[in-house]
């Protein structure tokens, strides 16, 4: 030991010792009882012939790959909930309301196809180098494995959401399935656990997804390294030249370890930075058996596959979906014994490019395809009438693909907006949001019911997307129902006969007594000096007619033109005269025209909708309009009480507006 | 991983003193061997069995098809235009009953004194919805353009790229409000018969259901007789993709 004159620094150098051996024994006792440091050293130290390259990288950030996939799926998983009033649900919440779970979903959404992509690098160099050859076949095939185990699980994964786009997708794939020769019936009906999608679907593809094939992932994944490590790293530029080149003895710890971490590290920085441009992944509107989703593509990888089937007609199609695609993997597997020769190993580089290169030609196709309406229009069709006949009908088709996803985008934007109001997805799931919401509904009823005689458009807004137009109307345009400018449109000589109101052929309201003579002869024949006091009478008028509609976007207003609306109920059953022909509130003269008491409120509506030939409407004048609720008996009507009540909020626009 | 050597299974005492196998030890090392394999693989088997059976369940269970209320009569005129009717039934999804929901859709149309034929609305080839604009003379797939005549035949018949015609569905008239509790619900859902276009259009059902506001239960229809109908329709879901109709299971 040292001499006296050390003496100050003894204590503390015999401190650092004895914690320095202390911690010696507990990795000595571990290392007895474990082979901890064997078991490392055999992990580590493997020598990297020709040193540290970052081409050995990619196998290895398809491993952090997979442990990102895990660790965020395992967190995911504490959020989800696999039934189909709770999948969307949940996944709303992970998506909007949990902190940081949009960030959390982004990264394991992104990660899943970066590891598509990372895959096909991996393999291409695999094959590129001959990688596969003797004593590596087995591995290969392992790796063929490990990559169907992760296709599978991205197949399963994108349906989990229970949203339009996973449900309507994957029920395309499973309807594909069920065409494979024997089983194929069977083999879709225990996918999907049942006859149709339910719950018992959601329940198997996520045991599939969370259970199964990350288990059998983990196992291939353990034997592919075994293996792996067995056979050594294969380096391709040392094989048969006599001499190594590069560093002599590197290690795999910390030379190349160094470079996969780096490269693992470019991987997620990717992956952040899409989920950071795209504000985490896509959540569509939940899934409706009811509405079959006409843009509903699967994921980009699989693409191929969609497009690859539009080669296959009729019954042709299981050639497309299941034989061909099953003779391509028959391939695949088996390069390592087409790649023995030379030349061998020359066709399998050719075929793999021929894949490669023609799922790229296929994924760009259908795209192109889908987007087609995005950059050409018709104006471009060519002359002749062949490809003019083809061009049209793509033009049509891609029409059809994007209206049906700016659509999709809609309602999937409302019904988070719904979700995220105050009153939340009742316990009965948030299709219910979608079925009671007059917003949603109303468009696609008043289609349905309406729009075969009725406009719906904004006339200050002639090209607006909501619009719904009947290019020859036989009743008048219904936008704004009950609105201080509609009705002041119908008290406009200028308007009454226009195209908005009964300007249509054949209108019962031209006739002599109608209403549009007596709006020419009362508002418009006036004389000049009378002109300034009736205007001001009219404004009152509209707006006394207007309130009794109380729509819920005239409220405030209403309450500021109380007196004014005052008057105008009085000028309309005096001075203005509308109840010559019109009943208002206790003043009945028993005339032809309809009830103004409540006028276009929502009951006056729900009433004139069951039966508009109604004493209290037009009665026998009625000559167009159909009774959609006449009988007591509801299973005589046309229509339900729901859905005349979602049209008439629809119209009158009584639907949830956020803060 | 420690591996065995397979010369060391044989354990020192089936071997005698002098190397020579024992018979008595080598029976033991086969029943020995026997037992663990068959009580090993009972005891690995029979959970997985026991799963096996409730996974391959959906196999044993056979799809039912429902018969629908989808219309009255007089939703139909008989001018051979096709009408759509949304087919409304209650879907069972596992442990839940959703009353009333739809499940698909039909074409009702109906020439001069014939019955009301059915066609359901999901395509042959991959199971769209089939379209058709009123006033058209053929109906048209959205997903892969096929066409086909209003009676369901294909435009262009094996050159179409759907597989087969579109499929007519069994129809029955029954007495109006004669099933009140059996498939359709007494309550206002029941109005399953919606018509997309006809009502508004067809003069003869409109101006006929409005003009006898008064009475309700008389109300008239196309029918001349006065006597109105239910069209009840079996939905019966086909197999996609294949030549022949197959019910889907």
């Amino acid at each position: 030991m040292g001499g006296v004159h050390r003496i100050p620094d003894r204590s503390q150098r015999e401190n650092t010792s004895r914690m320095n051996s202390l911690v010696r024994n507990v990795a000595d006792w571990f290392d007895d009882r474990t082979g901890m440091r064997k078991l490392m050293r055999t992990a580590l130290d493997e020598p990297v012939p020709g040193g540290a390259r970052w081409r050995y990288v990619w196998g290895s950030t398809l491993v952090m790959a997979f442990f990102t996939q895990a660790i965020t799926g395992l967190f995911l998983w504490m959020n989800y909930s696999s039934s189909t009033q709770t999948a969307w649900e949940s996944v709303f919440a992970i998506q909007h309301e949990l902190i940081g779970g949009w960030w959390l979903r982004g990264i394991h959404h992104f990660m899943a196809q970066a590891m598509v992509i990372l895959l096909v690098i991996h393999l291409t160099q695999v094959v590129i180098d001959g990688a596969y050859r003797a004593p590596r076949e087995l591995n290969f095939v392992l790796g063929i494995g490990l990559m169907l185990v992760v296709l599978g699980l991205a197949l399963t994964g994108y349906l989990l959401p229970w949203d339009q786009k996973g449900y309507w997708a994957t029920k395309v794939g499973t309807e594909l399935s069920s065409q494979a020769p024997w089983a194929g019936a069977m083999v879709k009906k225990l996918a999907i656990g049942g006859s149709d999608y339910g719950h018992y679907t959601l329940k198997r593809f996520f045991a599939l997804h969370a259970g199964l094939l990350p288990s059998l992932l983990m196992l291939l994944l353990g034997l592919h390294l075994a293996l792996f490590r067995r056979h050594g790293l294969h380096a391709r530029y040392f094989q048969g030249k006599g001499k190594v080149q590069g560093k002599e003895g590197a290690l795999f710890w910390p030379d190349q370890v160094l470079k996969d971490s780096v490269a693992a590290l470019m991987v997620l920085a990717a992956v952040l930075t899409l989920t950071v441009y795209y504000g985490g992944a896509e959540l569509a509107a939940p899934a409706d058996p009811a509405s079959p989703y006409a843009a509903a593509r699967p994921e980009t990888y699989f693409l191929f596959l969609f497009q690859f089937l539009k080669w296959f007609p009729g019954e042709s199609e299981v050639w497309g979906a299941i034989v061909i695609p099953s003779l391509v993997l028959l391939l695949v597997l088996l390069m390592p014994w087409i790649g023995r020769s030379r030349t061998g190993h020359l066709c399998n580089v050719a075929i793999l490019f021929v894949l490669l290169g023609g799922a790229g030609l296929l994924t760009a196709q259908a795209l192109y395809d889908d987007n087609f309406a995005a950059w050409h229009t018709r104006d471009d069709a060519p002359v002749q009438e062949e490809p003019r006949q083809a061009y049209l009908k793509r033009l049509a088709a891609s029409e059809q693909f994007l209206q049906a996803r700016r659509e999709a985008a809609h309602e999937a934007d409302r019904v988070i907006e719904l979700a995220l109001s105050p009153e939340r997805i009742p316990s009965t799931g948030a299709l219910t949001l979608v079925y009671d919401d007059p917003l949603l509904q109303g468009p696609k009823l008043f289609r349905r019911h309406c729009a075969g005689c009725h406009n719906y458009q904004d006339p200050q807004a002639l090209e607006a997307e909501t619009n719904i137009i009947n290019p020859a109307p036989t009743g008048s345009n219904l936008f704004g129902v009950g609105s201080r400018a509609w009705v002041a449109g119908l008290l406009d000589p200028d308007q009454i006969a226009g195209p908005h109101y009964f300007g249509y052929a054949e209108s019962p309201f031209l006739g002599e007594d109608g209403m549009v003579a007596w709006v020419r002869e009362n508002i418009g024949d006036v004389a000049s000096d009378e002109r300034a006091a009736l205007t001001e009478q009219i404004t009152r008028v509209v707006a006394a007619l207007s309130a009794e509609s109380h729509l819920p976007q005239q409220q405030q207003l209403d309450r500021d033109q109380a007196s004014r609306i005052d008057e105008g109920k009085r000028l309309i059953a005096e001075e203005v005269g509308c109840t010559d022909c019109h009943k208002f509130h206790d003043v009945d003269n028993e005339g032809e025209g309809p009830d103004l008491t409540g006028y276009m409120s929502r009951a006056w509506l729900l009433d004139f909708l069951r039966n508009p030939a109604a004493d209290r409407f037009y009665g026998e004048a009625n000559d167009r309009m159909p009774a959609f609720a006449v009988h007591q008996d509801p299973a005589m009507n046309q229509l339900d009480k729901k859905t005349l009540e979602l049209m008439v909020d629809w119209l009158r626009g009584d639907w949830y507006r956020p803060e | 991983m420690t591996q065995t050597d397979p010369a060391d299974t044989s354990s020192p005492e089936g071997l005698a003193p002098e190397g020579k196998p024992c018979p008595a030890g080598d029976r033991r090392s086969f029943v020995a061997k026997l037992v663990a394999v068959v009580s090993g693989g009972a005891a690995l088997l029979v959970p997985l069995a026991s799963g096996l059976v409730v996974f391959l369940g959906p196999l044993w269970r056979k799809a039912r098809s429902p018969q629908v209320r989808v219309a009255l009569l007089s939703q139909v005129p008989e001018d051979g235009i096709p009408r759509f009717f949304p087919v409304r039934a209650d879907r069972v999804d596992a442990w839940n009953r959703y009353p009333q929901q739809r499940v698909g859709g039909v074409y009702l149309l109906r020439e001069k004194g014939q019955e009301p034929i059915a066609l359901t609305a999901k395509c042959p080839h991959a199971g769209c919805f089939i379209g058709y604009v009123r006033g058209s003379d053929v109906f048209q797939c959205p997903c892969h353009t096929s066409t086909f005549h209003l009676d369901g035949a294909r435009v262009h018949g094996d050159a179409e790229v759907s597989p087969r015609d579109m499929d007519r569905l069994p129809v029955e008239l029954k007495p109006v409000g004669s099933v009140s509790s059996s498939g359709v619900s007494s309550s206002g859902v029941s109005s399953s018969g919606v018509s997309s276009s006809g009502v508004s259009s067809s003069g003869a059902a409109s101006s006929g259901a409005v003009a006898n506001t008064d009475a309700p239960s008389a109300t008239n229809s196309a029918e001349a007789s006065g006597q109105d109908a239910e069209i009840w329709v079996e939905y019966i879901e086909f197999q996609t993709g294949h030549k022949e109709k197959i019910r889907a299971v």
